[in-house]
């Protein structure tokens, strides 16, 4: 039971932040610990569950939904334009869709491409990439090239597997006569 | 303890949503997202739950495959997985429960779906089903907002217009059975499309609807079909909405055209000489989806290529593509599902064939219109001689995002009076997916802050079967007289007796009584003695029984009268009281196959 208490504690503390910190303090002495009697609550039976990267799960998605793992693997000297034209059809598609769903991109300015746009004085480089005759620190105008992406959420789907198929991105499908 | 939310539920026949709203000063809906399997191990939250049951193997519990945050050691899942499930192991998956729920032809409490599913299938009941999603949509609720338990909230739930008392209770029973507290009401789904209707224009619905107009809703879910006719009345200056009809409970839907689509498209690849497994099906049907609402937009495409992908990782070179052109799609779906009618149309009921495997009914007459006509021929006034057609249509159901469909739909009917112009799509956004649970929503806040409401009561009659005394004929059933218990229109909190000679109960061993609900005989009050009737005036279906007992009391028989109640959230009951005793007894309907 302590055990188990333990290492339920040490998950915690590994994903959790503001936990982590205040554990910190609480060993340093620098925080009393807060007294509340709480209901007991029944404890969980399961292993603290596995994290997987988000970048697997959200790989799994697409080709799941839309078989984007697929149509990148495949040599596309093989076929020709209108092959690949019809496959790409559907799973460009379906991509988008499961994009969509989880991320919501958004273009990062209303200005039209080719439109004139103009930046603050003090901007972020993360958020405009400027090229041609640039000097001094701006504001700059010009015309835009592109209008940026920015997601609007992260909403990649939950995984609850466990260590040994993590790295799993697509199961053997396997047909029985 | 005082509710912080209102939360309206849309039970659907193939998605179910759940929308809430803080009972504050406005009325602010938001749609609970809902954690579920998308595929093993893999939980991503939607608008909607898909409501499919899968039930697992015993490989998958152990593995932990189909575990939720909220519940460990599943053997079965709720939701995306359970319907993409469906098109490979068809006989572990659970679908169209709702259906089953007011199929009267099988025991709806027993463990009969997957129908046909293999011996080594636990099954269950079209009940628990139905408690499967709603467990699952109250853990979603309860995940989300752990300070503010489902029982402690106002709970709104739609159900089918055309649902009778059984189903209604039987979905009663599920919703009690998964958590949701005992006063939720239930509310018809038409009428919850246009209570999201109202939320969303405000104040503006005023000026829309006019004294002596009629709005119908066409609501085309994935399996059935639900009209109700809502007039606009005047009381005290104040417009007043009126439910004033609802139609039969119609099993033909979106899915059936998705299908039609589905089939008619590999007609296609057969010609190609390409065989479609079931995966490969199931994909087809998807982008035959897409096809349809591409191809019948208001100026679509006159041409949509499918494809279906190949199987293997080898993608691009096993994928096969047909041109679908707008006018076949047209003419299997518009003249099939749509087709042009005449008011005097009537559905076609086909013969039966000779075996019949009970499933569910599915309607013989796929044409919607044809089903329309009647509905309309029965319930909207005739002046002299013509028609007088609904003012406004209001559609939901995602069947609709093939805006040809409402265009067809508005057609037809304007040719029925080609005098009357005045028949037009209800203005204002029509929220063809999530409208229902919405509209439950802002029901759920009007009944709180004293909002409009829509009047209405009981949308059909209900009549108790009584064999006539007299001397038996061996051989001869003895005639049947329906006594009218329940009026059309009867309000919800209210109570009948009804005027009848004394009927004499057997003590001790079960009674039971032949029902029957009338969409058409408005006139009937309590006592009303009907001789004869004809199929379409008088519908059976489930027998009510009780039985009766006595303390203290040597005697055999009891006379009775039968006093009927619809209770304050909308749920039948019939009262059997004694006349010279204190007694009384509650009759309760019998749902097992004969």
């Amino acid at each position: 039971m302590g055990l188990m208490a333990a290492s339920k504690a040490f998950f915690k503390l590994l994903f959790n932040k503001e936990l982590s910190e205040s554990f910190q303090q609480l060993v340093d002495g620098r925080l009393q610990p807060k007294l509340e009697s709480k209901p007991a609550k029944p404890v969980r039976k399961s292993e603290p569950k596995p994290k997987r990267s988000d970048a697997i799960s959200l790989l799994s998605a697409l080709q799941r939904e839309a078989r984007f793992l697929d149509i990148v693997s495949e040599s596309l000297g093989d076929y020709s334009d209108a092959q690949v034209g019809a496959a790409a059809r559907d799973v460009l598609r379906d991509s988008g869709k499961v994009i969509e769903r989880m991320f919501s991109l958004r273009p990062l300015t209303e200005v039209e491409d080719g439109a004139s746009i103009e930046t603050p004085s003090n901007f972020d480089p993360a958020e405009y990439r400027l090229t041609g005759n640039v000097s001094g620190d701006g504001p700059f105008s010009g015309n835009v090239a592109h209008h940026g992406w920015k997601a609007t959420k992260c909403d990649v789907p939950q995984w609850s597997g466990n260590k040994k198929t993590e790295m799993i991105v697509a199961p053997i499908e396997v047909e029985i006569a | 303890m005082a509710s912080k939310y209102v939360i309206g539920i849309d039970l659907g026949t193939t998605n179910s949503v759940m929308a809430y709203s803080e009972l504050g000063e406005s009325l602010d809906i938001k749609l609970l997202k809902i954690p579920q399997l998308v595929a093993e191990n893999t939980i991503e939250a939607h608008d909607s739950l898909p409501s499919f049951s899968y039930l697992g193997t015993t490989a998958e519990t152990e593995n932990g495959t189909l575990n939720l945050p909220w519940a460990e050691e599943r053997d079965f899942a709720t939701g995306t997985l359970a319907r993409s499930r469906g098109a490979d192991f068809p006989e572990r998956t659970v679908g169209a429960a709702k259906s089953w729920l007011c199929h009267n032809k099988v025991d709806r409490r027993a463990a009969i779906l997957p129908w046909n599913a293999p011996s080594e299938v636990s099954k269950i009941s079209p009940v628990t089903a139905a408690q499967q999603y709603l467990e699952h949509l109250v853990s979603a609720w309860e995940s989300e907002f752990p300070t503010t338990p489902i029982r402690e909230q106002q709970v709104v739930l739609t159900v089918p217009a055309s649902f009778d008392p059984v189903a209604r209770e039987l979905t009663r029973e599920a919703a009690l059975a998964a958590g949701i507290p005992s006063d939720f009401v239930l509310l018809e789904e038409p009428q919850s499309a246009i209570y999201a209707w109202l939320a969303q224009q405000g104040d503006q619905w005023r000026k829309k609807l006019k004294v002596g107009q009629s709005v119908l809703i066409c609501d085309i879910g994935g399996g059935t079909t639900d009209l109700t006719l809502i007039s606009v009345d005047e009381e005290d200056g104040e417009l007043v909405l009126r439910r004033v009809a609802v139609g039969d409970h119609l099993l033909v839907g979106g899915d059936n055209m998705d299908l039609a689509t589905a089939h008619s498209v590999s007609q296609k690849f057969a010609e190609k000489g390409t065989k479609l497994n079931p995966w490969q099906s199931v994909s087809l049907w998807h982008s035959c989806r897409a096809a349809k609402e591409a191809l019948l937009s208001v100026d679509g495409p006159a041409t949509h290529s499918v494809s279906v992908l190949g199987r293997g990782s080898k993608l691009i070179g096993g994928t096969i593509t047909v041109e679908v052109d707008k006018s076949e799609i047209a003419s299997a779906l518009l003249d099939g599902f749509f087709p042009a009618c005449g008011i005097d149309d009537r559905p076609q009921r086909q013969p039966a064939s000779g075996f019949q495997e009970i499933g569910l009914p599915y309607e013989s007459d796929p044409g919607i219109t044809r089903h329309i006509a009647a509905f309309v021929n029965a319930h909207c006034s005739h002046d002299s001689g013509e028609v007088k057609l609904p003012n406004h249509v209001l559609f939901n159901g995602g069947v609709f995002k093939a805006t040809e469909f409402q265009e067809r739909l508005l057609q037809v009917m304007s040719d029925w009076n080609p005098n009357d112009h005045s028949c037009q799509r209800l203005d204002g956004t029509h929220d063809l997916d999530f409208s229902v649970a919405r509209g439950a929503c802002n029901y759920g806040w009007s009944k709180a802050t004293g909002g409009i409401r829509i009047r209405g009561g009981v949308a059909k009659s209900y009549y108790v079967g009584i064999e006539t005394a007299g001397l038996a004929i061996p051989g001869a059933p003895r005639p049947l007289k329906a006594l009218c218990v329940v009026p059309f229109g009867m309000e919800e909190g209210t109570q009948a007796d009804v005027p009848s000679s004394e009927i004499g109960l057997v003590v001790g061993q079960p009674v039971s009584f032949r029902f029957f609900e009338s969409n058409t005989r408005k006139e009937d009050a309590p006592g009303f003695v009907l001789d004869h009737w004809t199929e379409e005036e008088l519908d059976e279906t489930d027998p009510l029984q009780a039985t009766l007992t006595l303390e203290n009391s040597e005697e055999t028989f009891v006379p009775v009268k039968f006093d009927s109640r619809i209770t304050e959230l909308g749920i039948f009951e019939l009262w059997c009281v004694g006349v010279n005793s204190q007694g009384q007894w509650k009759l309760e309907f019998n749902v097992r196959e004969e």
